[in-house]
């Protein structure tokens, strides 16, 4: 049996969790992800489809199907943007995937990429100071140190992946212009996994201090605000919260999903809600950071 | 004072030639080779880090060369950290304050300064004696128009954080 995912037609982070409740529960089904109907996809769409596709794949070992998007532009953009690249290792691809040459275009600052290991966050980090720091100084006005506190922030969510996951994820840092509420050009990284999630991760260390409040929000809110981590070293657990310090000094957003929950630091020019909760469930961490142009 | 390269210390620790203090595990390799350099060096002797050829320092790696240097040598070591940018400071500064520790810093321009957890005095009475070499708490007191019970008790921190020996050599310097 082959059970129909359909990928939003704007999908974002808003739309995460109409795609998360299409998604649904694990099955013996196969899933056929149908971005057919699609017309955008945010890095963050882009990366949590990648993670579906790996969920599925780790949990059935065989390959989910995908329809392309059937507007030329954007899979185009898909293809630009490194999606349809590592496509394949997750999905069968049905639809025509246009030829594009590696991407040295400005707004892609960096490819979707895999996360697994540390050379990967040495990889990913070396490649965003090469492309993306005078795009960061000149288009969104930001300061020199602030684009190496940026490289700072991409290496600490990508190490989540590496430290707590128990699985790979992905990467994606792109540039464009936020139409929504802000009217200002941002960059935007998104991270996503599907792998143990926040509440598992922390459970052996913080479930008994929370008792009957332990779950996936409570997990998040251990992990950002209070700055938690599952290891004991005292040293552990400052990547979000540095994160956090370094997005609010930005008048950035970041954002964290994880199982049936999300929390959210936002700045003034948002109006996401800073807990969500009883959300459709979806594998493994996913995060947004949005850092908007400076005036 | 002996220097420790960080580019020469990331060269042994890890064979890829990566360039940015990135990941924990990279910290940790790092800090292992700075080990076995402070292991050859004697008994109290400061050791001087240079930070000149790093471009990118993540908390992690802040956490593992900084931070768990200085909670497990910082007591009877003194270390200062040299041609810090404002940067490798924003980490290395997020990592000192959660864990209470202070390190004297210097930056391209050879300006020293404390990172860290530490009072605007224990600050102000560093740049004092960094800038005008040793000075007794009388003196200091006076320069800085404190109390001199307050430059006493800033020279007993300066003195408990180990961070005397930096202000001496860049006074020296």
């Amino acid at each position: 049996m082959t059970r129909v995912v359909e990928v939003p037609a704007q999908f974002d982070d808003r739309s995460f969790d109409q795609f998360a409740r299409e998604y649904g529960s694990p099955s013996d089904e196969r899933l056929l992800f149908d971005a057919h109907a699609a017309k955008w996809a945010s890095p963050y769409g882009l990366v949590g489809l990648l993670a579906a596709g790996q969920a599925e794949f780790e949990r059935r070992g065989e390959r989910s199907l995908l329809t392309l998007p059937g507007d030329r532009d954007v899979a185009h953009y898909w293809a630009r943007a490194g999606f349809l690249r590592r496509a394949p290792e997750y999905f069968e691809v049905h639809g025509k995937a246009p030829r594009v040459a590696p991407s040295g275009e400005s707004d892609v600052l960096l490819e979707v990429t895999p996360v697994h290991g540390a050379d990967d966050v040495h990889g990913v980090v070396d490649r965003i100071q090469e492309r993306a720091a005078a795009i960061l100084s000149h288009e969104l006005h930001l300061e020199t140190q602030a684009t190496m506190g940026f490289a700072m922030a991409l290496s600490e969510a990508c190490q989540n992946i590496v430290e707590h996951a128990g699985t790979g994820g992905w990467v994606t840092v792109q540039t464009y212009q936020w139409r929504r509420t802000l009217k200002r050009r941002v960059v935007v990284i998104a991270v996503a996994d599907a792998g143990v999630g926040f509440r598992r991760s922390l459970e052996p260390t913080q479930a008994k201090r929370f008792g009957d409040r332990w779950g996936d929000a409570s997990a998040l809110e251990a992990a950002l605000i209070q700055g938690v981590s599952r290891f004991r070293d005292p040293g552990r657990g400052q990547g979000l919260a540095g994160i956090r310090r370094y997005l609010s000094r930005w008048a950035g957003k970041l954002s964290v999903r994880s199982g049936t929950a999300r929390i959210a630091i936002t700045p003034s020019w948002d109006d996401d809600v800073p807990l969500a909760d009883n959300l459709p469930h979806f594998p493994g961490s996913q995060v947004l950071m949005i850092i908007p142009a400076q005036q | 004072m002996p220097k420790i390269n960080l580019r020469d210390a990331l060269r042994l620790a890890v064979a890829d030639g990566y360039g940015d203090l990135v990941t924990r595990r990279t910290g940790q390799a790092v800090r292992q080779v700075i080990e076995d350099t402070l292991a050859t060096m004697a008994g109290e002797q400061p050791a001087a880090i240079d930070f000149g050829t790093v471009r990118c320092l993540d908390l992690s790696c802040a956490d593992e060369i900084v931070g768990r240097l200085l909670r497990e040598h910082g007591h009877d070591r003194a270390f200062v950290l040299l041609n810090v940018s404002p940067a490798h400071r924003e980490s290395i500064e997020f990592v000192l304050e959660r864990h209470q520790l202070a390190v004297a810093v210097t930056d391209a321009a050879g300006s020293s300064d404390v990172v860290g957890s530490v009072t605007d005095a224990v600050r102000q009475v560093f740049q004092f004696v960094a800038h005008g070499g040793p000075a007794s708490a009388r003196e200091i007191a006076e320069g800085l128009a404190l109390s001199p019970e307050h430059a006493q008790a800033a020279l007993d921190e300066l003195h408990r954080l180990r961070l005397m020996p930096a202000a001496h050599a860049a006074a020296a310097s």
